[in-house]
Order: C-alpha cells, then sequence, then structure tokens
C-alpha cells in the first residue's frame, strides 16, 4: 500500500533509531532556538541538523525545499531590512531605498528559523517511516484506534490521487474534454469529487470492517508484528538532547 | 473499422518493459485477449484507446494515429469497458451516467436518450434508468458501464473483462449483446480469463504472455495449443481439455462439439457399442 510519505530508504545510524528518539532529537532541535531566542543558538542547532542529515545521506533532499523558498526569503530581507520596527542604524542604501542594521539582522534571524525548522524536521521525516512512527507511539500508549486514523489518512490520499486520475481517464474514454483553458478541466474535475469521496468513504468502512472481523476492537492487549529495536545510540541521545533543552532554559531565565 | 498495432513498446517505468514489440491487425472479427494476469492486456487496450502512447511502434484506429489525437477525440471511434465499473461510473442516476458518452459525442439528447435506453435494455437493466448506481450491486454496476459504451455506437468497443462478477443469465446476456455489436459490424476486442466464454463468442484469440503475443489465431487453433497455452497459464475450456484427453482428431470448442467428436470418434472405431443407443443414452446422461 502507499502512503504519503518523503522517508528515503537509507542505511544510516539515524535511520537505525527507534522513532521516538527521533521525534525527542527534532522536537528538541525545533525548540532550543526558539527558548534561548538568538541567532547563534539557532546556528548551532540548525549546524547540529545539517551534520545529521549529512550523516544519513538524504541532505541533498532538504537543497530543493531551501532553494524553492528562496524568493520568501529574498522577500523578507528587503521587508525587514528597510521597514522593521526597531530600524535606527543605516547599513547600506540603495539608491534612495535604505535598508537598515537591525531588520537585516531580524531577516537573518527569521531565515535561520525557517531553515532550522525545515532540517530539524527533515531529520525525522526523510529517516523514519510514517508506519514505524505510528507503531512506535502506540507501543506507548497511543490508542491504537488513534494510530489506526492516523496511518489512514496517509494511506487515502495517495490512494484518492490514483483514483482520481483513473477516473478521469475514464470519462476522457467517453469523450469528455479535459484539457485546455482552466475552465473546462475545472468542469471536467468538479462532477468526479462526489464519487471520489464516495468511494473513499465506502473504503474506508470496508477496511473497518476487515478489520473488526480480525478483532481490532478485541480488549485484551495487543501484541506487535516486529519486536522494537532501540539502538545503543538512543539513550546517549535522549540524555544530550534533555541537557540541551535544560540549559536553554536555564540560559533564558538567567540571562 | 481497421486496427493496427505495430511493434507497439510500451513501460511505465523504465527498465520494466510492459509490451515488447506488439503487431496485431484487427479487422472485422470479434477477438479475445487472453493471458496470465499482469501480461499488458489492460496496457494493450489503453493504447489502443489513446489513453497511453507506445513508447516506440504505433497503432493506427482507422486512418487515425493515436499519438496525434486526444483521448476524447479517439472516443469518437473507441469505446473502452474499465475493467472495474467503480473506475467509471459516477453520475448520481443511470440515465445521466449511460448518456453522458453519448452526448459527449454530440448526440443530440433524443438520439442520446434513445441509444442509452436500447443500450441498457441490452444488458437487461431498462427498469433501473432511474437507479442511483451506487444502490447497483457490482455486478449491475458492470452491466451500467456496458451500456454506457455501447450507447456511444462507436466502431470499436472494447472490454476488460465484461463477465466480471456476472452469473450465468449475465454472462449469457452480455454474450447475446456482443452477437448483435458483430452483426451490426462493430469491431469487438474483449480481455477475458473466462474461456467457455471465449469459445462460445469469439472467433479469434491472442494470447498475450509478459507482454509477448504468443499465439494469435482462430480460436479453435489456439485452444489447439495446450503446450503453449499452459506456459500463460491459461486453461482451455473443458469440453475442449476432454476432447484432447480422449485423443479427439479435431479441436472441439463446447460440449456440443465434444459429444458429436466422441460419438464420431466411437463410430469410426467400429462397433464396440457405436450402434447400442441405450448405452449410448446412458454414457453421455
Ligand atoms: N499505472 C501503472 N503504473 C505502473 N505499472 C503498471 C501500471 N499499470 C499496470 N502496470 C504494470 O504493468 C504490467 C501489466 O499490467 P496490465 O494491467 O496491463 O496487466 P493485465 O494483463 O491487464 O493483468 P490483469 O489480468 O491482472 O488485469 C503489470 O506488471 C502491472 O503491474
Ligand atoms: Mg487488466
Amino acid at each position: 500500500m502507499r502512503t504519503i510519505s518523503l522517508y528515503v530508504e537509507k542505511e544510516s545510524f539515524i535511520h537505525g533509531l527507534d522513532p521516538v528518539t527521533k521525534l525527542w532529537l527534532t522536537a528538541s532541535l525545533l525548540i532550543i532556538p526558539f527558548i534561548v531566542g538568538n541567532i547563534e543558538s539557532t546556528l548551532v542547532c540548525l549546524g547540529i541538523n545539517l551534520a545529521l542529515l549529512s550523516v544519513a545521506r538524504v541532505i541533498r533532499r532538504i537543497f530543493s525545499i531551501l532553494a524553492m523558498s528562496l524568493v520568501l526569503i529574498i522577500t523578507l530581507f528587503i521587508i525587514q531590512g528597510m521597514f522593521y520596527g526597531g530600524n535606527r542604524t543605516e547599513a547600506f542604501a540603495l539608491g534612495s531605498l535604505v535598508f537598515y542594521r537591525e531588520g537585516l539582522r531580524y531577516a537573518t534571524l527569521l531565515t535561520l528559523r525557517f531553515f532550522n525548522i525545515i532540517s530539524a524536521s527533515m531529520v525525522l521525516i526523510l529517516t523514519t517511516r510514517p508506519s514505524d512512527l505510528i507503531e512506535s507511539l502506540v507501543r506507548r500508549g497511543l490508542s491504537p484506534r488513534i494510530g489506526y486514523v492516523l496511518a489512514s489518512v496517509l494511506q487515502i490520499i495517495p490512494m484518492m490521487i490514483s483514483n482520481t486520475s483513473t477516473i478521469m481517464d475514464a470519462q476522457r474514454s467517453r469523450g469528455m474534454e479535459t484539457e485546455g483553458r482552466l475552465v473546462t478541466r475545472m468542469k471536467a474535475y468538479l462532477p468526479l469529487m462526489a464519487p471520489l469521496v464516495m468511494s473513499s468513504l465506502v473504503a474506508t468502512q470496508e477496511r473497518a470492517m476487515a478489520l473488526e472481523v480480525r478483532a481490532f476492537g478485541a480488549r485484551n492487549p495487543k501484541t506487535f508484528l516486529h519486536e522494537e529495536i532501540i539502538s545503543r545510540h538512543a539513550l546517549p541521545i535522549r540524555v544530550l538532547t534533555s541537557l540541551g533543552l535544560v540549559a536553554a532554559v536555564i540560559w533564558r531565565v538567567i540571562l | 473499422m481497421r486496427v493496427r498495432v505495430e511493434n507497439v513498446r510500451f513501460h511505465y517505468r523504465l527498465g520494466e518493459p510492459v509490451l515488447k514489440g506488439v503487431t496485431l491487425d484487427f479487422e472485422g472479427e470479434a477477438t479475445a485477449i487472453i493471458g496470465q494476469n499482469g501480461a499488458g492486456k489492460s496496457t494493450l487496450v489503453r493504447l489502443i484507446n489513446g489513453l497511453l502512447k507506445p513508447v516506440s511502434g504505433e497503432v493506427r484506429v482507422g486512418d487515425w494515429n493515436t499519438g496525434d489525437f486526444s483521448v476524447a477525440r479517439l472516443a469518437r471511434r473507441v469505446g473502452l469497458v474499465f475493467q472495474n465499473p467503480n473506475d467509471q461510473v459516477f453520475k448520481s442516476v443511470v440515465r445521466d451516467e449511460v448518456m453522458f458518452g453519448p452526448k459527449n459525442l454530440g448526440m443530440s439528447g433524443d438520439t442520446a436518450l434513445a441509444s442509452s435506453r436500447e443500450a441498457l435494455a441490452d444488458v437487461g437493466l431498462e427498469g433501473a434508468m432511474d437507479a442511483n448506481p451506487y444502490d447497483l450491486s457490482l455486478a449491475e454496476r458492470k452491466l451500467v458501464s456496458i451500456a454506457s459504451v455501447v450507447a456511444m455506437n462507436t466502431d470499436v468497443v472494447i472490454f476488460d473483462e465484461p463477465t466480471i462478477a456476472q452469473d450465468y443469465a449475465g454472462v449469457q446476456r452480455i454474450g447475446t449483446l456482443i452477437e448483435k455489436l458483430k452483426a451490426r459490424g462493430k469491431l469487438i476486442i474483449a480481455i477475458t480469463h473466462d474461456m467457455d466464454f471465449v469459445a462460445e463468442i469469439f472467433p479469434r484469440a491472442v494470447v498475450l504472455r509478459r507482454g509477448e503475443v504468443i499465439i494469435d489465431g482462430s480460436t479453435r487453433e489456439v485452444f489447439s495449443r495446450p503446450d503453449l497455452l499452459r506456459d500463460s497459464f491459461v486453461e482451455p475450456p473443458h469440453a475442449t481439455q476432454l476432447g484432447q484427453a480422449l485423443g479427439l482428431s479435431e479441436t472441439v470448442l463446447s460440449v456440443d462439439e465434444a459429444v458429436k467428436g466422441i460419438k464420431g470418434h466411437r463410430s469410426r472405431l467400429g462397433g464396440l457399442a457405436g450402434s447400442d443407443t441405450a448405452h449410448d443414452q446412458q454414457f453421455f446422461q
């Protein structure tokens, strides 16, 4: 079954970590810069994230995402550079357009934070199968029902996409024009929405029944098909990230 | 109308060829396409109606090269009934569903309605005009999807597993409908795993195996090659197998033919109980 996932199958110690440790790692590296609040901490976390991504050999994947956000970032620099509320010190001027240090600094912080959020999330997303993450959470007490709902949402969307194209194919085969102007295409798509949603609902209901006949709702504790393997790196990583979080909070409170 | 498939190669993913140079010429007769799952049968018919374009080689429908026409244009010449009716049926009333194709082809409301009514009657669903397709059974939805293509009155009609989910009556009805279309001069191509259906309705059969045509000929010829068929996991009709097991000289395609063949065989062997009709009747009951 296809699911929505950016997971990249590779061998690395990051891939080998259990999902919960990775979740913990990602969350800490994402939050610490916000707790501390300065550019330096953001840079450090971003550096760690990029290092982790290259260890996992998936770093090339994030370049395209970062490149796509280039326009956004340039806009950010122009707007903050000229109009940031705290602008005092002139940095440089292009003709009549004056850019200020404070604004540019703020734009840099925002950009780094943005990069950090993306790369931290990617450490988790690119190296973890969604189903593994869900399974790990279920082991730690997430209700299997909620786990199932999460997993099926991830599966239903690609299913709907592929159904849409098959249904479109069937209608084109009966002479429906789907190429050409936007209006023509919209007209073609809209009537197909109802059967799509309908068939997804039917499919979901059938899957629910198929689960139920295999005693999904039984009350006794569930076992798991796979043994969970906790890598020996997991504990040190959890300890380090916890220490990092504590340090960040102390920094914030004391300084 | 003539359909020519010339040395067509096709793949969905590079390095995984699905059709490896298929050449077929369809004209006039009704042809069954058979072969194991994944042989490339559905892919072949999607190439014929233009949903897929060949990677190399070409497909011609009459004087049209499918590469030069949109699927919607090709629909004027080729009707394709999808394997799974749930991929095709999308209106909430059977009447609208069946009239959808004819209207797209530019038929007037009255003509479209008349054509749809006739097609629905052909599949035995004249009473379901106002039903919601989702309230029908899978077998009935399949019949609706067949009617909605037949109503388009195209010169070429392709069925992807028409007898799927049908009971005996449904299969008979589809057989009758195909005979009727043949009589009107339509070019019929059907993919099917139902060999009795092939033997009964289709004078010609094409066997695909892993993207290649391994046999193409009259159905009788095709079923007389159990060696090749076994390779592609196709099992001839039981009557044919019985005939072969008994060593009849002719390949038989139906129970009637088998009975005639066996009787002929026995009388040629001279006597035994050849003239003993009481014994014969007991034997064949
Ligand atoms: N959209 C697709 N994308 C990728 N591969 C596909 C696609 N559709 C079919 N295939 C592959 O192409 C091969 C031929 O498929 P096809 O559907 O033509 O087989 P078929 O002969 O119709 O089989 P069946 O009897 O199961 O309907 C199969 O290996 C299938 O997995
Ligand atoms: Mg098929």
